[in-house]
C-alpha cells in the first residue's frame, strides 16, 4: 500500500500510525480507538445476514434453516461442490466476466471525459443535453425493456442481420447485447460532473495559460487527479453488470452466454430450492465483486495520496 | 450436454419402441412433410420453470431420444416460472419467440386470441382414438372455445394433506375419510393447538392465502358447494349462494364463523411453494393443509419417515358433489410462426407417449397426463399418487378466457379483502364480480 | 471562510460572445461518444415509451400500438390503485432516504481513515450491495419468517411474534430495512469517494487559520461533500422511487396491495396483462414526479447559482 507521508485520509484525527499506539495514549488515539470499534461492531450488525447466507452454504440442503445455531452441526462442502458442477458456474462467471470488464472499460474511458465536459467545457444547449441524460435514469426498466430488446435484435450485421437490420438476431443471445445497457452508465456521467465541480477551476486556467489543449488538460490535469472517481466508476459499472438479472434473462436463450445471476436461479426452482447450493453458488460468484472492490477501494487512497502531491 | 451411452441407447429404443407400438407418431400412418426438414432442423422450446431434476430428465433423455429418431436439434431454455411471462412478452413483441413454448393454462387464451399459437385441433385428430381417450382428461385444460391450443403433460390438482401423527394425538382416526368440508372442518377445530393467549400456534386446517393460492382455495369452495367461477358464456358465476358459502366457510378458517371459533392462522404467508423442510405440516404448524399433488408427493420423498395422508375431494356439505380446483397441468403450446410446426408436433406427441411421459413425471413426483398410467406401479405402489389419481375426476380447471390473469388477480385483491375483514363478505363478493367481469369484457 | 471559499465550484468558463469557442467544440468532442451512446440506447427506448403512452398496446396482439392520445394518462387519473401505489412509493422513499443517507454519512466519515485492516470493513459494508438478490432475498425472507431472526429477536424481548411481510401495517417498512442494509454500501462509497476529494490544503489551511474540528468539519468537510451529497440524494431519489426487486421478492405488492410501488404496477401491468401502453403512461407520470424532485434537489448544487 501507498503510505505517501503527510496524506492522512484522517482530516479531523491525523496520522494515527499504528506503531505508535503502545507508546503514547494521547485523546486522537483513543478517539480514533472509539471509531474504529463503533465502525466494526456497525460492520458485524451490517454482516449478520451475510453469515447466515455462509452457514447455509456449509449445512447439508436438508438442514437448511432447520435451526438457529450458526454453525452448521456437520458442516459440509457438498454445496459448493453442486454449485459448480450441476449448473456450468464457472462458464457464467467467465461470460459475466467478459459483460462486466467490457462495460468497466468503456466507462471508464467515456464517463469521466463527458462528466468534465459537462461540468468544465459547456457548450451551447449542454445543459439540456445532461439534464436529458439524467432524465433517462428515471424510466423504469420495465417501460424500455420492448423498445430496446427491438433495437439490440435489429443491429445492422451482427447475428445474421444485413445493413437494416433484418433477417437475423442481432446481438441477441450474445455477451455484447448482454453489456448494452451497461456500456455507458448516466449515473456515472453525473457523478463526475459531480465530482469535477468540487475540483478548483484554477488547475485549468493556470494550464491553459501554459498553453496545453483541452485533451491535455483533461488527459493530464484531471485524470491522474481522478482516482477516487474512476474508482467508483469501475465498482459501479461492475457490480451493475455483473448483478442485472432482468436483460440477460429477456436477451439469452442458450446457456452459452448465461450471466451468473441466470445461473443461480437455477438452485431457486419454486417448490425445490436448493438452499445450500444457492448460498453456495451466491458467495463463488460474490466473490470476484468483492475482489474487485478490495481492489479498488486501495486505490481510493493512493489515487488521493498521489493527486495530492501532483496537485 | 454428454449423456453416458447406456441410457442414451436406452432412451432411443424406447423412443422407437414407443412410437412404433402406439402408432402415435405421424411417422408411421403417413409421409411426414417435416421429414426432410426434420434433419437438421433446429427446434426451440422454452419450458416453464427449472426444477433440476426436470431439467436433467429433458435435456439428459428426453431430448437425446427426440434428436436421434428424428435428426433435428433441439435447444430447450428452462424459464423460472416469475420470469416466464416477461421473456415471452419480449420475445413476441420482436418476433424472437421458440417454436415451442410451455406455461400454465391461465396464460393459453390470451396468446391463442392473439393468434400467437398454432390450433392443434387438426393435430390431435391425426392421434389414435385410443390416445385421444387416454388423454381425455388432460385435453380440455388446453381448449380456448373449443379449439385445441395446448397440450398438458402433467395433470395437478389441490388437495388436503394431513398428518397422520397428529391425528392420532388428537384421538381421530388416522384413515377416517370424510364426506364434506364441514365435517374436515371439525376435525380442525380438535386438531388445533393454542397458547395460553389464545393464539394459533398449530393450525388444524389450513388454505393457501398467499396471491395465486387465494383464488385457487376459493374456486376449490366454490366448486365443493356445487357452483362455479364462470359460466359456458364467460360471464362471472360466482357471486351466487354457493359463491357466498364457499367466500363464509373460506374466511371462517382465519376469521372464526358464526360461533365456530378460527382454525388456522398466518393469514397471507406463503407455504405452498416451500421446499419440504419448510412445510407447515413437516414442521408441525399445521395438521391438515391445501397443497397440490406435486408438493404432498414432495414431502412424502423428502420425509420417508412422515406419515402423509390424503383426504379425497368433499363437498362443502355433506350433500354436495366432491370437486376440487385442478386438473390438466402446464402444457407446451406452438408459435404460429414456427419454420417447423409439424416437428414442434412430434416433439409434444413425444412428450405424451407413455413411457416418455411417466419418465419425465416421475423426475419431480407430478401426476401422469394418461388415464392409463393409473395402473402404472409408479401409481399403483404409492398410496398418495393413488389418491391424487383417483381425484381426478373430481377436479375442474380455471375457465380458459382471455385475461384471466388479469382477472384472477381482481378475484384475489377481494379474497385478501375478506380474509382480512376490510367488509362483509356478501358486499365483497359483488364487488368482486363486477369488477371481474369488467376485466373479462375488455379482454375480449 | 477562506476555505469554504475555495471549495466553491468555479463556474465552467462560459464566454459571453456567441458563436462556437475552441472551448465549447472541445467540450462537444469529449461529450459526443457518451451522448451519441445514450441517444440511442436509452433515450430512443424512452421516447418510444412515450409514444406508446399515447396507445393501447399488447405485444401479443399483431397490429401492433393503437393511437388512443391520452385516453391512458385519462384512465390513471381516476385510478384509485395508480394513485394508491404513487403514496406507497412516496413513503417508500421516505423510509429508506433520511436513513441510508445519515448511517452511510456517519459511515464514510468513520472508515475514512488509514488503519490497517480498514479496507476490509469497507468492504465488509459494502457486501450487501453485491450479493445476488435472490440469495439475499431468501435469507431476508427468513429472518422475517415466523421462526427468524427477528422473531427469535422479539421473543428475547418478551414480544409477541409478528408476520412483518403479510401485515399490512409493517411490511412496507420491512421492504424498507431491507432495502438501507442494501443501499449503505453504495452510498458510503460515494461518500467517501466525496471526503477524499477535498484537498488536503484545505484542512491544512483551515488549521493554520486556527480552526478546531468542528470548525473545520463545518467548513471544509461540509461544503466540500455537498456535491457529492447531492449527487447520492438524486441517485437515492431516481432509483428508489422505481423500487422494484424487493418488492418483488418479499411482498409481492402486499399485504392489501400496502406494498404496491408504481414500479411493482408497472411491471405487472406490462408483463402480467400485457397492456403496455397504459403501463407506459404510469411510468411519465412517475417519471414527473421523480423529474420535479430532482429538479429541486439539484437546484441546492453548491455553486451552481452565483
Amino acid at each position: 500500500m501507498n503510505t505517501a507521508p503527510g496524506r492522512s485520509e484522517l482530516p479531523l484525527d491525523s496520522r494515527p500510525g499504528p506503531s505508535r499506539r503502545a507508546s503514547l495514549k494521547s485523546r486522537r488515539q483513543r478517539s480514533l480507538a472509539f471509531r474504529l470499534a463503533f465502525a466494526v461492531v456497525v460492520t458485524i450488525l451490517v454482516l449478520v445476514p451475510f453469515a447466515w447466507m455462509i452457514s447455509i452454504a456449509f449445512t447439508p440442503a436438508e438442514q437448511a434453516f432447520g435451526s438457529i445455531s450458526l454453525l452448521p452441526e456437520q458442516p459440509t462442502w457438498r454445496n459448493f461442490w453442486i454449485a459448480l458442477t450441476e449448473v456450468d458456474l464457472s462458464r457464467a462467471l467467465l461470460n459475466s466476466g467478459v459483460v462486466a470488464a467490457l462495460a468497466v472499460i468503456v466507462n471508464l474511458v467515456l464517463t469521466p471525459m463527458t462528466g468534465y465536459a459537462f461540468c468544465r467545457l459547456r457548450f451551447p444547449g449542454s445543459q439540456f443535453v445532461f439534464l436529458g441524460i439524467i432524465a433517462t435514469t428515471a424510466i423504469p426498466i420495465a417501460v424500455t425493456l420492448i423498445p430496446l430488446f427491438l433495437m439490440v435484435k435489429g443491429i445492422p450485421w451482427a447475428g445474421g442481420n444485413d445493413l437494416f437490420g433484418h433477417g437475423g438476431t442481432g446481438l441477441l443471445n450474445t455477451l455484447l447485447g448482454v453489456s448494452i445497457p451497461h456500456l455507458v452508465g448516466a449515473m456515472n456521467i453525473f457523478l463526475s460532473y459531480q465530482y469535477y465541480s468540487t475540483m478548483p477551476g484554477e488547475l485549468a486556467e493556470a494550464a491553459r495559460m501554459d498553453g496545453a489543449g483541452e485533451w491535455v488538460i483533461f488527459w493530464r490535469v484531471y485524470l491522474p487527479l481522478s482516482k477516487p472517481l474512476l474508482a467508483v466508476v469501475a465498482i459501479f459499472s461492475f457490480t451493475g453488470t455483473w448483478d442485472d438479472f432482468l436483460w440477460p434473462l429477456v436477451t439469452t436463450t442458450s446457456r452459452d452466454v448465461y450471466t451468473v445471476q441466470l445461473a443461480l436461479v437455477q438452485f431457486n426452482a419454486e417448490g425445490n430450492v436448493q438452499y445450500g447450493a444457492l448460498m453456495a453458488g451466491a458467495i463463488l460468484i460474490s466473490l470476484p465483486v468483492v475482489a474487485v472492490f478490495l481492489f479498488n477501494q486501495r486505490s481510493f487512497i493512493a489515487g488521493l495520496a498521489d493527486g495530492g502531491v501532483k496537485g | 450436454m454428454k449423456l453416458p451411452p447406456v441410457r442414451s441407447t436406452a432412451a432411443v429404443l424406447a423412443l422407437t419402441a414407443s412410437l412404433a407400438l402406439t402408432g402415435c407418431g405421424q411417422s408411421n400412418d403417413q409421409p411426414d412433410p417435416d421429414a426432410s426438414g426434420g434433419a437438421g432442423a433446429t427446434l426451440t422450446v422454452w419450458f416453464p420453470g427449472n426444477d433440476p431434476a426436470e431439467v436433467r430428465q429433458v435435456e439428459d433423455v428426453i431430448i437425446p431420444a427426440f434428436e436421434s429418431a428424428t435428426g433435428a436439434q433441439v435447444e430447450a431454455t428452462f424459464v423460472d416460472w416469475g420470469d416466464l411471462s416477461t421473456k415471452l412478452s419480449a420475445a413476441f413483441a420482436s418476433g424472437a419467440a421458440p417454436d415451442l413454448f410451455g406455461h400454465g393454462a391461465a396464460a393459453v387464451a390470451d396468446y391463442a386470441v392473439n393468434e400467437r399459437i398454432l390450433p392443434l385441433t387438426d393435430y390431435v385428430a391425426r392421434w389414435s382414438a385410443e390416445d385421444r381417450q387416454d388423454l381425455s382428461a388432460a385435453l380440455p385444460g388446453g381448449t380456448v372455445d373449443g379449439v385445441q391450443y395446448m397440450i398438458p403433460l402433467r395433470m395437478d390438482g389441490q388437495l388436503l394433506a394431513y398428518d397422520k401423527a397428529d391425528f392420532r394425538a388428537a384421538g381421530l382416526d388416522p384413515e377416517q375419510t370424510f364426506d364434506s368440508w364441514e365435517a374436515i372442518r371439525a376435525a380442525a377445530e380438535q386438531l388445533t393447538v393454542r397458547a395460553a393467549d389464545g393464539s394459533i400456534t398449530r393450525s388444524g386446517l389450513l388454505m393457501a392465502t398467499d396471491p395465486i393460492g387465494r383464488q385457487q382455495s376459493f374456486a376449490t369452495l366454490v366448486q365443493a358447494a356445487g357452483g362455479r367461477q364462470v359460466d359456458q358464456s364467460g360471464k362471472v358465476d360466482f357471486d351466487t349462494s354457493a359463491g357466498l358459502a364457499a367466500l363464509d366457510f373460506y374466511t371462517g378458517l382465519y376469521l372464526g364463523q358464526s360461533g365456530q371459533p378460527a382454525v388456522a392462522s398466518g393469514v397471507g404467508v406463503p407455504y405452498s411453494s416451500n421446499a419440504p423442510e419448510q412445510q407447515p405440516l413437516v414442521l408441525d404448524t399445521a395438521s391438515i393443509t391445501m397443497l397440490n399433488g406435486n408438493g404432498i408427493q414432495k414431502i412424502a420423498d423428502a420425509k420417508p419417515d412422515f406419515e402423509i395422508g390424503v383426504i379425497a375431494p368433499a363437498g362443502l356439505t355433506a350433500g354436495d358433489a366432491p370437486a376440487a380446483f385442478g386438473g390438466p397441468g402446464p402444457g407446451l403450446m406452438i408459435n404460429a410462426e414456427t419454420k417447423h410446426p409439424d416437428l414442434a408436433w412430434q416433439f409434444i406427441t413425444h412428450l405424451v407417449q407413455p413411457e416418455v411421459n411417466l419418465d419425465y413425471i416421475k423426475t419431480f413426483g407430478g401426476v401422469p397426463v394418461r388415464l392409463s398410467a393409473a395402473s402404472d406401479p409408479y401409481v399403483t405402489g404409492n398410496p398418495i399418487m393413488t389418491a391424487l389419481v383417483e381425484a381426478l375426476p373430481h377436479l375442474r380447471p380455471n375457465p380458459n378466457v382471455p385475461g384471466w390473469v388479469q382477472a384472477r388477480d381482481t378475484m384475489d385483491q377481494y379474497l385478501e379483502q375478506a380474509l382480512n375483514a376490510k367488509a362483509a363478505n356478501a358486499e365483497l363478493l359483488s364487488q368482486m364480480a363486477a369488477a371481474v367481469d369488467t376485466v373479462l369484457t375488455q379482454s375480449r | 471562510m477562506t476555505a469554504q471559499a475555495e471549495t466553491r465550484t468555479a463556474p465552467a468558463p462560459v464566454p459571453r460572445r456567441r458563436g462556437w469557442s475552441r472551448l465549447h467544440l472541445a467540450g462537444l468532442a469529449m461529450a459526443a461518444p457518451a451522448t451519441i451512446f445514450i441517444l440511442v440506447f436509452s433515450l430512443i427506448p424512452v421516447v418510444y415509451g412515450l409514444y406508446l403512452s399515447l396507445t393501447r398496446y399488447n405485444p401479443l396482439r399483431r397490429g401492433g400500438p393503437e393511437w388512443i392520445g391520452l385516453s391512458n394518462y385519462a384512465s390513471l387519473a381516476d385510478s384509485p390503485q395508480f394513485w394508491r401505489a404513487l403514496g406507497v412509493t412516496g413513503l417508500f422513499v421516505l423510509m429508506v432516504l433520511p436513513p441510508t443517507v445519515l448511517i452511510a454519512t456517519g459511515l464514510a466519515v468513520l472508515v475514512n481513515v488509514r488503519v490497517p485492516g480498514i479496507g476490509a470493513i469497507r468492504s465488509a459494508l459494502y457486501i450487501p450491495n453485491i450479493i445476488s438478490l435472490t440469495a439475499v432475498s431468501m435469507i431476508w425472507l427468513w429472518m422475517y419468517s415466523q421462526h427468524g431472526l427477528f422473531n427469535q429477536i422479539f421473543a428475547w424481548f418478551g414480544l409477541p411474534e409478528q408476520a412483518l411481510l403479510y401485515d399490512e401495517r409493517t411490511a412496507l417498512a420491512a421492504a424498507a430495512v431491507m432495502r438501507v442494509w442494501k443501499a449503505l454500501g453504495s452510498n458510503m462509497v460515494l461518500l467517501l469517494a466525496g471526503l477524499q476529494s477535498i484537498p488536503n490544503e484545505l484542512y491544512e489551511a483551515a488549521r493554520v487559520d486556527g480552526a478546531g474540528k468542528a470548525a473545520q468539519f463545518r467548513h471544509v468537510t461540509v461544503p466540500g461533500l455537498r456535491p457529492m451529497l447531492v449527487f447520492v440524494i438524486a441517485m437515492d431519489i431516481i432509483y428508489l422511487s422505481q423500487s422494484f426487486a424487493e418488492i418483488y421478492v418479499l411482498t409481492q405488492g402486499g399485504p392489501l396491495a400496502s406494498t404496491t410501488t408504481v414500479n411493482y404496477l408497472i411491471y405487472t401491468t406490462a408483463f402480467q396483462y400485457n397492456q403496455f401502453g397504459l403501463s407506459s403512461a404510469m411510468a411519465f407520470v412517475l417519471f414527473a414526479f421523480v423529474a420535479g424532485l430532482s429538479v429541486i434537489t439539484m437546484r441546492n448544487r453548491t455553486g451552481d447559482r452565483p
